[in-house]
């Protein structure tokens, strides 16, 4: 079920406001209000004239800078926020139609940055139980969902159910929390920042358990800081800034532009920039986004050669 | 991010209004609704009417602004108006049906009553337009410094109230975050209380109260690491200070007294 | 060798009475140094961390900071009025609304008077890089401010040894290089930093690493000694530094490379190689 975002735009501030601004704007008068973007305090739009899908199956990584407008552009994919121009299209039906969005909840599971702290019933068993129960399913399916929830996030439910989930560990907390949601069984899920705040073990734990996810046929949708983690999991990465679509693409495609990025703040990943600044300087190095085995295969393959005929010219000495 | 104006926003600026030292601006609001009970009749509601249209042009402040801030009390007003025209009669009778009856009298007394409870809000308006909410706390503890010394607790009243104002924009924002996060796993809040409804109201209140420990938790902690210690002993980045400005202030809240006692003594003679 | 700040000598901790969260940790940490503290969950670096301003104090050994046991609650006022510290979370840490409040509040408490008070908020404002954010209201700024608001509410106590624990884990990459600008910064104009993270590139700009496992001192060294070691740091469930990582690959490939740490190294290296040609 596609998502399909249609020259969306979003303002924080609510349209009878915005029209009585444009009236003011066109008399002449706070024409500077325009144009002002991202954290400032006076900014009108989150959002601007974004358009893409995002497709059935997909990886999409979404990146920007904190007010950039990532939070506010996934959170139209359930219906929680309203575009205040254009449309959100889920499988081709407009997300304004109340019945839509209500059918979309359950099948578009949003997991917010620290999950954990929307943890509320006095077990795990509750918790997770909390969707499947206002989808109205009997307590026989009820129990199945929350079994398969825990179990697709990989905890014990013989162990876990009835503890609190409060005396868990902070890495299982949030566990907690993404069976909460996938206990709905979501075609898609979207991911505000999975791994905000975790220790390496767990970030890594928690990114091998999205990539399964993944595999086992869901659309995914992760808002991430790190390109590394984008470009090793995603198919396609959006780039927002101040608003606006920046870059769709590939991650070969998008890591490519490291000068567009740069120049509104975002980095590439590790590899990638390490291999352009050795092409200035003189590699060649032609792959077109590198990781660590990518770039050492390449650099070895390069550097092999003038290596070994240094060492014949040392035994011919 | 709402930018929906609430009672008691603070509006920025730089007007001799806004300079005035706190303490003597939470007074003198104070003194000027005093002054608007005082007023026995039209004329003399018209002189606080006046003098507070004066307050506001010297606070730089459009009406619009100053309306907007009170609108959302505007209700208590057409409410109290509501009850004066139903329970007060006397004189002639406009209107009668069943058990309700405006007259005359109801009509001139909820009208006044009226009159008077929107100058009294604009006029507490003024207060917190002007006014950093910080400045009101520290105001509001100085204030009460000198009951220290009958066992009230001033500065931890005030500091209770500076932490409140600290904490309240960001319990306003984790709200809306849990609000959308458990709305997303199908919560449904309007929806009747027998069925799930307390659940989720539940599902949005606990994760509050949570965060409320965990930041006190923390914040605590990090009190102690400034060396936080109590009142005693501390001293204030801003040093409140009277001048010139609040005693024109003064003055002109005195005026305003004598001026509405002028009217009602004007208002009694002429009845 | 500058005399000992901060002397862990044989302490150990528990918070419930049975399980030590470290049990005979012995670390010396010297004036002026800039040490980052790495560990994974349940290491322990955090517990170590509140140790050093006697927010927590040892249930065996001594803990010593300044020279001054921090069992000895005499002691407590003026240990933390020198050993400033800053948390996790930017939101939990800040005590009023308006930034110059927020500054002021530490040196409040210690009773400066103005207007000594006003100058130090004044620098330590200018010295995070917030300059004229006095007014501003702590809420309406982004994380990676915030964190810095509250590094000079430390500062305008006029500390001599800066405490971060895992004060970057929250904020995005802009916020954490900038953090990072500030110590840097701080520490060459002669402050003592003690830095607890789980970023590898943070602590390969510091002088000295130690990594805690269980409550133990694992690696102690410069940040080329510990963070070379791949495969202890990935025993421990912590990240190599990518710059270690391509060394490593380069090696096993039967490139002379030398185990590199930070990306400038490894580049360096590698057109040093290539121009050999």
């Amino acid at each position: 079920m596609p998502i399909e975002f249609d020259q969306v735009g979003y303002t924080y501030i609510d349209p009878k406001s915005r029209k009585r601004k444009a009236r003011r704007v066109e008399r002449g008068q706070g024409a500077s209000e325009r144009g002002k973007w991202g954290t400032d305090p006076d900014a009108i739009w989150a959002l601007r004239e974004i358009s893409f899908t995002v497709e059935d199956g997909e990886f999409l990584g979404v990146c920007g800078h904190t007010g950039s407008g990532k939070s506010t552009l996934i959170q139209h994919m359930n219906g929680l926020v309203h575009p205040a121009e254009g449309r959100v299209l889920f499988d081709g039906k407009d997300m304004a139609d109340k019945a839509v969005a209500a059918r979309v909840r359950t099948s578009c599971g949003m997991v917010f940055q620290y999950p954990e702290h929307q943890l509320f019933a006095e077990t795990v068993y509750e918790d997770v139980a909390f969707g499947p129960r206002n989808m109205g399913l009997s307590a026989d399916d009820v129990d199945a969902r929350v079994r398969e929830g825990l179990s697709s996030v990989g905890l014990d439910f013989e162990e876990l159910h009835e503890k609190s989930p409060f005396e868990l560990s902070g890495g299982q907390q949030r566990r907690v929390a993404f069976a909460g949601v996938l206990a709905m069984r979501p075609k898609v899920l979207v991911l505000d920042e999975p791994v905000a705040g975790l220790d390496p073990k767990a970030r890594r734990e928690f990114l091998a358990l999205i990539k399964g996810l993944h595999e086992t046929g869901l659309t995914v949708v992760m808002v991430s800081h790190s390109m590394e983690d984008l470009a090793e999991l995603c198919d396609r990465v959006l780039v927002l800034s101040e608003g606006r679509r920046l870059l769709l693409g590939t991650p070969d495609e998008v890591f490519a532009n490291a000068e567009l990025l740069k120049s509104v703040g975002l980095a590439v990943p590790a590899p990638q920039a390490l291999a352009l600044r050795l092409r200035e300087r003189g590699f060649s190095l032609n792959r077109g986004l590198y990781d660590v085995e990518g770039l050492a295969a390449d650099l070895a393959d390069e550097l092999a050669p003038c290596l070994a005929a240094r060492f014949e010219e040392a035994g011919k000495r | 991010m709402s930018e929906v104006a609430v009672f008691g926003q603070y509006w920025a600026g730089d007007s001799p209004v806004h300079r005035m030292d706190p303490r003597v601006k939470m007074l003198l609001s104070l003194a000027v609704m005093v002054v608007v009970f005082c007023a026995q009749g039209w004329l003399g509601l018209g002189a606080c009417a006046a003098f507070i249209v004066g307050f506001f042009l010297a606070a730089q402040i459009p009406i619009s602004q100053a309306l907007r801030s009170i609108a959302p009390l505007l209700f208590l007003v057409v409410l109290t108006a509501l009850l004066n025209v139903l329970f007060v009669q006397g004189g002639e009778v406009y209107f009668q049906w069943w058990i309700i009856c405006v007259s005359e009298e109801g009509v001139t007394r909820a009208a006044f009553v009226a009159c008077r409870l929107f100058l009294l809000l604009m006029s507490a308006s003024l207060l917190t337009l002007t006014t950093a909410t910080l400045d009101i706390t520290e105001a509001f503890e100085r204030l009460l410094a000198p009951f220290a010394r009958i066992g009230l607790p001033a500065h931890e009243l005030g500091m209770m109230m500076g932490i409140a104002l600290r904490f309240l924009p960001q319990f306003t924002s984790e709200l809306r975050t849990v609000y959308r996060a458990q709305v997303s796993r199908g919560a449904t809040f309007t929806a009747n209380p027998f069925k799930g409804g307390v659940r989720s109201l539940l599902a949005l209140m606990i994760p509050l109260f949570t965060s409320a420990f965990r930041h006190a938790e923390t914040l605590s902690s990090a009190m102690d690491a400034r060396c936080y210690h109590g009142g005693v002993g501390r001293t204030r980045l801003r040093e409140l200070s009277l001048g010139r400005l609040d005693a024109a202030g003064v003055a002109a809240v005195a005026l305003m007294l004598a001026a509405v006692l002028a009217c009602n003594v004007l208002a009694a003679g002429i009845l | 060798m500058a005399k000992p700040f901060v002397e862990f000598d044989h302490a150990g901790f528990t918070y419930d009475g049975q399980r030590f969260v470290f049990e005979d940790l012995s670390l010396t940490i010297p004036q002026g140094q800039f040490v980052c503290i790495l560990g994974g969950n349940g290491s322990g670096k955090s517990t170590l961390a509140k140790h050093v301003n006697a927010l927590l104090v040892p249930d065996a050994g001594v803990v010593r900071t300044f020279g001054c046991d921090t069992r000895d609650a005499e002691h407590t006022y003026f240990i933390r009025s020198n050993a400033g510290m800053v948390f996790q979370s930017p939101d939990d840490q800040l005590v009023a609304s308006l930034v110059e409040n927020d500054v002021a509040f530490g040196p409040e408490n210690l009773g400066i008077e103005n207007p000594e008070l006003a100058r130090r908020v004044k620098n330590a404002l200018a010295e995070v890089g917030l300059q004229g954010f006095e007014k501003h209201e702590t809420t309406a700024l982004s994380g990676g401010q915030k964190q810095r608001v509250t590094i000079a509410g430390v500062l305008a106590m006029d500390p001599a040894i800066l405490i971060l624990d895992e004060a970057s884990a929250m904020l995005d990459p802009r916020g954490r290089a900038g953090l990072m600008r500030v110590c840097r910064e701080l520490h060459e104009a002669g402050m003592t930093i003690v830095m607890i993270t789980h970023f590898m590139e943070e602590a390969a700009q510091a002088q000295r690493v130690v990594v805690l496992d269980s409550g133990c001192v694992r690696l102690d060294g410069t940040p080329g000694e510990v963070l070379s070691q791949a495969a202890v740091l990935a025993e421990l469930n912590l990240d190599v530094p990518f710059a270690c990582r391509l060394s490593l690959e380069l090696q096993s490939r039967g490139i002379p490379v030398a185990t590199c740490i930070t990306e400038s190294e490894i580049e360096e290296e590698l057109c040093r190689l290539n121009s050999i040609r």
